[in-house]
């Protein structure tokens, strides 16, 4: 994408830039009036993209059929309004059918869903040994079997980590401590990565680098 | 009655959807159109409810302008920038039956929307970095080998760590590829015991949490 | 204040330096690039080979997800990119669907990026834009049982019945490859409502956090290949022969990933001195 040219396109490249500048003035600077102005101006664009797009997607998948000859449309639309009688404190029972229907719909496919990826084919990967015979191979498997088990024992809330599961289990919380720094350390790449995209535009609205 | 109503009947209904899918999965090796007409439902049903967050903000900020509360100017803006973008957008969807037609709304949703939802979660960058340095000790054996490994994931992700030292990427990619697995896919069983657990008893009418008023009236 | 030894005025030291000096490198080296070679991986290779060569036929259906927002642009674009020129190349046909409101900002991004590609394809034949949906796990499960009920219509208010492409997906057994895109969840719905329920060939274009998590769902073979953040988009980069915003952005990486390791080093440096000392 190259440097734009239009009036408008630049005047909003420049507006972009401004307002970066606003919301970066609270972390480099502290808590002032432009960060105010900037984060409510992007709540209030936010909330009402939220609502268009949500608009136009119920008119696409519910109204439109609706009117085409799909009346049985006309439950989903009218348990969907039901769930704004949640703002009215007497009636707010009303609301709790859709969602029930929504919590049964979310746990009935949640439940069948994470029986494989998440526990069978977990498993089977832990248990299966390597097909190659080299050592580092082998010192792998067996580190993740043993890794894993001591860990499924340490979220065993159900009895207390004494005795017998004393060991196992403070083996099991070293093993997630790696994990979870190694989950730190990807997460420093995520959040540098999106400072580094911001970085960037700086530097480019300015034509200090190329676009 | 009307207790069965607020609740039994609620509770049935999770129940009764719950098992659908379950029997849609178990008996059906195609699709099942009961159960295919519950989720379309449900999909809807989403779809319309996603507005009641902004529905509740719109009022808070318009009773905050009313009564003057504290910083009201900035309801104001917050109502001025919404209104804006809403009817324009619904201007350009009712026009030609797509919202970013209208040229104020499209302008404003690369202009204005872009920068300010990059900036505003980028944000957490600097966070995690004085987070890094104010907090991050190698206080017991736990927190030592959780340092060890964050700091050597975090050289090998970067293409610098092998010029640094030509054993950091080795050892780097032991942490990511081998290392972690055991924490992070404990996560995962658990996670799904727990999915599966959960359900139960939200199936069984135990959990009531998501019901508007919980477990009383 | 006099007791205060150099650990402890860094300790203290107010938090917005920090702030400023991490903006600052990040910027640095954008103005004096080094450009140090990016060492590809298995799993990113994995994913390549996936949706490229053998393992992809001319016709094939290919769902995109953008399953990130305009925030996660740096992680997820460079790579999801890769891949869409990748199908294009081997004349896959893909569906381009997003569960964000800002999909279709995602959608021209990567039609300006690819616009070569692009151009020699043909809208509502060789690929489709249907644009956003919501509905969290139900609809991605609807979508495998029944995807027009999700998509009635296009992005633009076409509807299904006359998009040429569309007729040839109405389910899961229609789709030969899914690449998700995740900050989120859609991913992990994709892996229980496709891959675990079908036994669709499924990949996961995410952001780093989600490489952690997703990682042991590679190795046990739910997904064909991974590629995790910022780093797996250059990786993609390097193997496609094209190096774009992830490899630009690889330097910046560089620098700020030292900056931070230091700085735990040193303050772990002090925290044992100040042990010692007390």
């Amino acid at each position: 994408m190259a440097y734009p040219t239009a009036t408008l396109d630049v005047i909003g490249l420049w507006t972009g830039w401004l307002l970066m500048l606003m919301i970066y003035s609270y972390p480099l600077y502290k808590e002032n009036v432009t960060y105010r102005f900037a984060e409510h101006i992007f709540i209030g664009i936010f909330l009402a993209i939220n609502l268009v797009v949500n608009f136009t997607n119920v008119i696409r998948i519910c109204v439109t059929p609706l009117l085409g000859g799909d009346f049985m449309m006309i439950v989903p639309l009218v348990m969907g309004i039901m769930i704004y009688t949640m703002l009215i404190p007497e009636y707010r029972w009303v609301s709790r059918y859709p969602i029930a229907v929504l919590v049964g719909a979310g746990f009935g496919l949640g439940m069948r869903g994470v029986i494989k990826p998440s526990i069978l084919d977990a498993i089977v990967s832990t248990i299966t040994a390597p097909s190659t015979g080299a050592m580092m191979d082998w010192v792998n498997f067996l580190y993740i079997a043993v890794g894993l088990i001591s860990s499924v024992m340490y979220f065993l809330l159900t009895y207390e980590h004494t005795g017998a599961l004393q060991a196992p289990t403070r083996i099991g919380r070293l093993f997630i401590m790696i994990g979870l720094g190694a989950y730190f350390g990807n997460t420093v790449l995520f959040r540098f990565t999106m400072l580094t995209g911001r970085a960037q535009f700086f530097l480019q609205v300015l034509k200090i680098i190329p676009m | 009655m009307s207790n069965i109503l607020k609740r039994e009947a609620v509770f049935a209904v999770t129940g009764i959807v719950t098992v659908l899918m379950f029997v849609e999965y178990f008996f059906f090796p195609q699709d099942w159109i009961v159960a295919s007409t519950i989720r379309n439902w449900a999909v809807i049903i989403y779809n319309i409810s996603l507005g009641l967050g902004g529905v509740r903000l719109i009022m808070q900020h318009t009773m905050g302008t009313q009564r003057r509360r504290e910083n009201w100017q900035f309801s104001v803006l917050f109502l001025v920038a919404f209104v804006i973008m809403l009817f324009t957008g619904l201007a350009g969807y009712l026009g030609t039956g797509v919202a970013t037609s209208n040229g104020i709304y499209n302008w404003l949703f690369n202009n204005v929307y872009t920068p300010l939802g990059s900036t505003t979660y980028a944000i957490t960058g600097f966070y995690i970095f004085s987070a890094a340095y104010r907090a991050f000790r190698a206080r017991n054996v736990d927190a030592a080998l959780m340092l060890i490994a964050g700091c050597f994931v975090i050289l090998s992700n970067a293409p610098v760590g092998e010029v640094i030292w030509s054993g950091i990427p080795a050892i780097g990619e032991w942490f990511r590829f081998v290392g972690q697995v055991p924490g992070m896919r404990v996560f995962g069983v658990v996670g799904g015991l727990g999915t599966i657990a959960y359900g139960f008893r939200a199936l069984l009418g135990k959990e009531r949490g998501f019901y508007a008023g919980g477990a009383e009236e | 204040m006099s007791g205060q030894n150099i650990f402890d005025k860094l300790q203290n030291i107010d938090r917005r330096v920090f702030y400023w000096v991490l903006f600052i490198t990040l910027m640095v080296p954008f103005i004096m690039p080094i450009g140090l070679p990016v060492k590809v991986v298995k799993n990113t290779r994995d994913l390549y080979e996936g949706v490229t060569g053998d393992n992809i036929n001319p016709g094939d259906i290919a769902i995109m997800n953008f399953g990130y927002g305009v925030s996660a642009w740096s992680e997820c674009a460079p790579g999801f990119t890769v891949c869409a020129k990748a199908l294009l190349r081997e004349g896959a046909r893909i569906v381009f669907m997003g569960a964000h409101y800002d999909v279709e900002l995602s959608y021209n991004k990567l039609r300006s990026e690819a616009a070569e590609d692009f151009a020699t394809k043909q809208y509502g034949v060789d690929y489709v834009f249907l644009g956003y949906f919501a509905g969290g796990e139900s609809a991605i499960a609807q979508l495998a049982t029944d995807s027009w009920t999700v998509y009635p219509e296009d992005h633009y208010r076409t509807p299904v019945s006359e998009i040429p492409l569309m007729q040839d997906f109405h389910g899961w057994q229609d789709v030969a490859v899914v690449l998700s895109s995740d900050t989120g969840d859609v991913g992990s719905y994709f892996l229980r409502q496709w891959q675990g329920a079908h036994g669709t060939k499924l990949a996961e274009i995410g952001i780093a956090m989600n490489g952690s998590t997703d990682y042991p769902y590679y190795l046990a073979g739910n997904y064909f290949g991974l590629s995790i953040g910022s780093r797996g988009g250059a990786e993609l980069e390097v193997l496609i022969g094209e190096p774009g915003e992830a490899t630009t952005a690889m330097d910046s990486i560089n620098a700020s990933h030292i900056l931070i390791v230091l700085a735990v080093i040193l303050a772990n440096v002090g925290y044992l001195v100040q042990r010692r000392q007390a």
